[in-house]
């Protein structure tokens, strides 16, 4: 069988960071590979210049034998690459039929075909074992079914390789089964797939080989998945970096519990979780994405019903109505994941960024915020967290990701609150701004305050969190005291996760 | 049976529904003089106009864009065509077709500004309306220009057992919108576009030509609606569609085509105008002040809109547990 | 040397990019244009003095278009709470007798009063602002019309109290000290306005409030993940919006000496001509405050410069109409322009 597609020496480069460095990939027809790695290991950009959203990269991508380049998504999919998405990319008011079908809709003198369409439709759902009706509105289908009529959708538009990003992100059970029979039927019609997931146990069940991504290096390439054990690849996947980075252990007790959750429930679906941060501590989350931990902090934080349950800050009893109550009435802040979408304002100077947090505070007579003020507050930040600008009147959407998120904590920590939430803080982020962060959250804690820290990076957690809280589908599976030990940690986690039990650990 | 219940849940059963109901209730109130042939006339011959436009602003809604020259459009048309005919006396089809044609290119200019902009059709249009208001100034100052050929104002008066001829007019364009948006292609497209423009250009579709397909049309049914208003009405003057843009958008919203984009509802903006239409009856009847009724439509269009968005945020949080970027 | 150098090039670009210069300059260019065209179109009287006084009402009217559009919103019913306001303060002072201020202050709130619920509507429904403010331009309408028709006899509060002249007519040449008295071409009411939009750049300029509006604009999703009472300035956006309205209906009843329903009719184009010209963003977070007043004036020179010629009243239209969509445009290429003076710095 031959090469469906081969990359070689991708390579793709960003302001100060090295997204993609020589990665080299071979695909088969007929063949299900895993594209494993962290998040920030290069994963979405080798995706992204697959299906042309970028368009310049160094190396090649060579598609059934030719060299191609994709000047847009378009392009892509017509040359037979395609992709599902974590987000569903269908038209909800159409039929099944007429999604399928919607590249090339078949046609005649202007009006549509409905029969060769059904035709069209009903092949490529047979094909994978689908009984889904054409003929049924997507609006009305679960988020599954959706999945596979996007499937269905790339099959009939000859797709050649399938890039399946995260498809069981948001499905799990039978639907996932569902699913691995589906995938199965791909390789029998000789499709390949790239199968891209962070569910270790779903890769060994379903894929052929294996290409792991670390730090934007491909450390396995290709491979057959049977070569390998599991924690060979967690270790592929991590690296020994972590056992050489200089261990920083901190001597600062923690003390008192600043925030306690008691039995909470959600209506987002968390039900009877607890939780206590102490000041002085950094309480690591720890989850898969779509574990349900922003949700958590988001419910505390009032932006979604909390059913039952307490929370308690510094031991009283409270009802957290919004951020902004949480901000002024309790000193909570909340260091948000999309620093993009939910951080930062790009159009306005690093100056105000910063200083949005305290201009209750800085406003003197009439309301008026003296120009000066903020200038000192943000240059004061600029300058504890290294952000190397030229002037804080600069806008914040031409920083780089790092500086930007820099500028997303210097928001928080001039509020100077005693409680922090910081939520996957070096997604995207170089590996030396990386460090700098994983110091500065340590500094916080040093200084009293009680961190929080969300992240799906394991090493970054075990690098800077005094305990683990695991968390699986909006429950708590685990909580342990962090002995720095990267192998020790990591199996204890990883076991709590896939087992999904609630294991505690002595310290 | 699964049909039926799915059926009688519908926006479109609900005002079938509301409209017979009022009808009937009305009749009733009215003795029976609703039923009276010269009334039926009248009402049918009143809703040819907000039927089309509806249906001008339904298929730029459908893109997730909006039409605020409905009016304008309408005016300067039935100008252009009204002085056509007086003053260059142009035979009565190559006027009506001229309006046609002229009223189109006004849509297609809109699209064309929307689409290089990149702005939304809301302020371009704004600013297309007042030209358009202008234009139509120029035209007719504060004459009223009725000197076109009888043979135009008869069109307005012939009827076929109560029909009047413009209900035809209108019913017959609303027919050709539905089936052109259920089996053209190049409609189905436009509605992607609206529906998820992300998704629409994954497939090959082209969404500034949607947009300024949609815009297009939206002009064409305007040109309609001036031909239908030039033959109906007795003559034309500067405040010629002057009250045309409430209507354009209540009936297709109360419809549930949503501004959102992606959805439209010929039978639901038809059955949305009429019962608007009787709501005006029912003024008449009672003797309430007009303003009544702007006020009326002006509440019932932001329930409808509330409810929808009520709903929709409803399936959100739902979905809220599925999704991975969590919206607030 | 590059250092001198450098600060000049910012310098020239911030000039360059500042739309109040050019738009300062388009005034006096378009002026002079039509002042040598029509000599007659220097009168002080017929010309110069109604062209400063409606530029002091319809900035006002601006103003509360400007405010909404901070916070990415819309007023649509701009018009309508003008005459609201404007048949509240005719009431008072026909039916119940308030002295100029009193009434004028009723009118005002009265206009508040809609904008608060109107922006009471848009954060409790959640449904989007157009629709809001174009419902309630309607229900507005219903309710002025009704009002006017129920309770006067030709539609219009005809009482003119105790002061309104001076507001309409009075110019500088009425204010006299030591026997020197001011230019009789510049209106009383210019000082009202200008100290409105003094106030309103001072809030949008200095203070917490305006600074939590324009980031409520910029990205209500961060701003409200930031402590910022998102919902609170939605509301007060559109009470100011609707108090200025009506601030600016009433000065407009003064101006044409009676208190109808027909005020307000014509406001929601030049509302946003002003703060568009003034580099306004539709989408939110940039406002230009003083610009909207040039922008306004702008307009206002170019109508009375046609009018004066005897060119109607459609080429009017037209020419505004027009001077919208490049003005819309325009917003894109001066982008442009000033990023090829401005140097990014990305670190």
């Amino acid at each position: 069988m031959s090469n469906v597609l081969v990359v070689e020496e991708l390579s793709k480069s960003f302001p100060g960071v090295k997204a993609l460095d020589k990665v080299n990939i071979t695909l088969r027809a007929g063949e299900v590979q895993a594209l494993l790695g962290e998040n920030g290991a290069g994963k979405s950009t080798l995706i992204k210049i697959l299906t042309g959203v970028y368009q310049t990269a160094e190396g090649q991508v060579i598609l059934n034998g030719s060299p191609v380049s994709f000047d847009s998504p378009l392009a892509a999919t017509k040359a037979g690459i395609g992709v599902v998405h974590q987000e569903r990319n269908l038209i909800p008011y159409f039929s099944v039929a007429e999604n399928i079908v919607l590249q090339e809709q078949p046609s005649r003198f202007g009006l549509i075909d409905v029969r060769k369409r059904n035709e069209k439709a009903r092949k490529a759902l047979d094909s994978l074992g689908l009984t889904i009706d054409p003929d049924e509105i997507v609006q009305n289908l679960s988020v599954a079914q959706m999945q596979l009529v996007e499937i269905a959708k790339a099959l009939a538009t000859e797709t050649r390789v399938l890039l399946l990003d995260e498809p069981t992100a948001s499905i799990s059970g039978s639907e996932a089964t569902k699913l691995f029979s589906v995938v199965a039927k791909l390789r029998e019609q000789g499709t390949a797939v790239l199968f891209v997931s962070h569910k270790l146990e779903e890769v060994f069940e379903v894929c052929d080989t294996v290409t792991v991504l670390r730090d934007g290096e491909s450390v396995i390439e290709s491979s057959p998945l049977a070569d390998y054990s599991r924690s060979e690849i967690v270790a592929a996947m991590v690296g020994r970096t972590l056992a050489d980075r200089a261990k920083r252990f901190r001597d600062v007790e923690p003390g008192e519990p600043a925030l306690e959750l008691r039995n909470v429930s959600t209506v987002l679906g968390h039900e009877d979780v607890s939780l206590s941060l102490l000041k002085g501590e950094v309480l690591g989350l720890y989850g898969l994405v779509g574990a349900g931990r922003s949700e958590l902090v988001r419910s505390v934080l009032g932006l979604h019903s909390i059913l039952s349950g307490q929370i308690l800050l510094n031991g009283q009893v409270v009802k957290i109505g919004d951020v902004r109550e949480a901000l002024h009435r309790y000193r909570i802040g909340y260091v948000t994941e999309n620093r993009k979408e939910e951080g930062l304002f790009l159009e306005f100077t690093i100056n105000r960024n910063i200083a949005v947090t305290v201009w209750r505070k800085l406003q003197a007579w009439l309301g008026v915020v003296s120009h000066k003020k903020e200038t000192e507050v943000s240059e004061r930040f600029v300058e504890s967290l290294g952000i190397r600008i030229s002037s804080v009147n600069q806008l914040a959407g031409n920083l780089s990701g790092g500086n930007q998120q820099k500028v997303s904590l210097a928001k928080w920590l001039a509020a100077e609150t005693e409680i922090i939430v910081i939520d996957e803080p070096t997604v995207g982020i170089d590996v030396r701004t990386k460090a700098n962060f994983h110091e500065l959250i340590m500094d916080l804690a040093d200084q009293g305050m009680a961190v929080l820290l969300i992240s799906s990076d394991l090493p970054e957690m075990v690098s800077i969190a005094d305990r683990i809280m695991v968390m699986r589908d909006y429950q708590f599976v685990g909580e342990f005291a962090n002995s720095k030990d990267y192998a020790e940690m990591s199996t204890q986690v990883m076991e709590a996760i896939q087992t999904g039990s609630k294991r505690t650990a002595a310290a | 049976m699964k049909f039926i219940t799915k059926y009688l849940r519908t926006t479109e059963f609900s005002l079938s529904l509301l409209f017979v109901l009022g009808f009937i209730s009305l009749a009733l109130t009215s003795g029976g003089v609703l039923l009276s042939g010269q009334s039926i006339r009248s009402f049918l011959a009143y809703l040819a106009i907000p039927i089309l436009i509806g249906l001008a602003q339904m298929v730029v809604l459908a893109v997730g864009q909006l039409n605020l020259a409905v009016g304008a459009m309408g005016g300067a048309t039935a100008a252009v065509m009204a002085q056509m005919m007086i003053v260059w006396e142009t035979p009565i089809w190559v006027a009506m077709l001229s309006g046609l044609f002229v009223a189109t290119l006004m849509g297609a200019v809109n699209g064309f500004l929307v689409v290089s902009t990149g702005l939304n059709g809301f302020i371009i249009t704004l600013g297309t309306l007042t030209i358009l208001e202008g234009v139509q100034y120029a035209l007719v100052r504060s004459f009223t220009l009725n000197a076109y050929p009888d043979a135009v104002k008869d069109f307005g008066k012939i009827d076929f057992f109560n029909i009047p001829s413009i209900f035809i007019v209108a019913i017959i364009t609303a027919v050709i919108v539905a089936w052109f948006f259920r089996t053209n292609v190049v409609a189905r497209r436009v509605l992607a576009t609206g529906a998820n423009p992300l998704a629409a250009r994954l497939s090959g579709v082209s969404n500034p030509l949607s947009i300024f397909l949609a815009h297009t049309l939206s002009g064409a049914l305007i040109g309609v609606a001036a031909i239908v208003t030039i033959t109906s009405l007795g003559g034309i003057n500067r405040s010629i569609g002057g009250d045309w843009l409430l209507s354009s958008f209540a009936a297709p919203i109360i419809a549930g085509v949503l501004m959102s984009g992606g959805v439209v509802a010929v039978y639901g903006t038809v059955m949305a105008a009429a019962v608007i239409r009787l709501v005006d009856i029912a003024r008449a009847q009672y003797s309430l002040d007009p303003s009544v009724v702007n006020f009326t439509i002006g509440t019932v269009v932001l329930s409808t809109v509330a409810l929808s968005e009520w709903r929709r945020r409803r399936a959100e949080v739902i979905r809220q547990r599925f999704s991975e970027d969590s919206d607030e | 040397m590059s250092e001198q150098e450098n600060k000049w090039g910012a310098r020239f670009a911030h000039l360059a990019s500042d739309q109040r210069v050019i738009l300062a300059i388009l005034v006096i260019a378009v002026f002079i244009a039509f002042a040598i065209r029509t000599p007659a179109f220097l009168s002080g009287q017929f010309v110069i003095f109604p062209l400063i006084r409606d530029t002091a009402v319809i900035t006002i009217v601006g103003l509360a278009q400007l405010v909404t559009l901070s916070i990415g919103h819309l007023n649509l019913a701009v018009g309508r709470m003008a005459a609201v306001s404007a048949m509240v303060a005719g009431y008072t002072y026909e039916r119940l007798g308030f002295g100029l201020l009193a009434g004028l202050l009723a009118g005002v709130l009265a206009g508040a009063l809609a904008g608060m619920i109107t922006g009471y509507i848009i954060v409790k429904s959640q449904v989007n602002a157009f629709i809001v403010t174009l419902a309630m331009d309607f229900a507005l309408l219903g309710l002025v019309t009704f009002t006017y028709i129920s309770l006067t006899d030709a539609a219009a509060f005809t009482v003119k109290p105790e002061g309104m002249d001076v507001v309409r007519a009075g110019s500088l040449a009425d204010i006299c000290v030591f026997g020197w008295c001011g230019p009789s071409v510049i209106p009383l009411i210019i000082f009202p306005a200008l100290a409105v939009a003094g106030l309103i750049s001072f809030l949008y300029f200095q203070t917490r409030l305006g600074r939590e509006l324009l980031a409520t604009g910029v990205n209500p999703r961060a701003a409200r993940l930031s402590g910022i009472p998102v919902d609170s300035r939605v509301m007060q956006a559109h009470t100011l919006s609707g108090a200025l309205a009506g601030l600016a209906g009433i000065f407009l009843a003064y101006v044409n000496g009676s208190f109808s329903a027909a005020i307000g009719n014509e406001l929601l184009l030049p509302s946003f001509l002003g703060p568009i010209l003034a580099g306004t963003l539709l989408t939110g977070g940039v406002v230009g405050v003083f610009g909207t007043m040039l922008g306004t004036m702008l307009t206002l020179v170019i109508r009375q410069g046609l009018l004066v010629q005897g060119i109607g009243l459609e080429t009017l239209n037209i020419a505004l109409g027009v001077i919208l969509l490049l003005a819309l445009s325009a917003n894109k290429i001066r982008a442009s322009i000033s990023s090829l003076f401005r140097r990014k710095v990305v670190r």
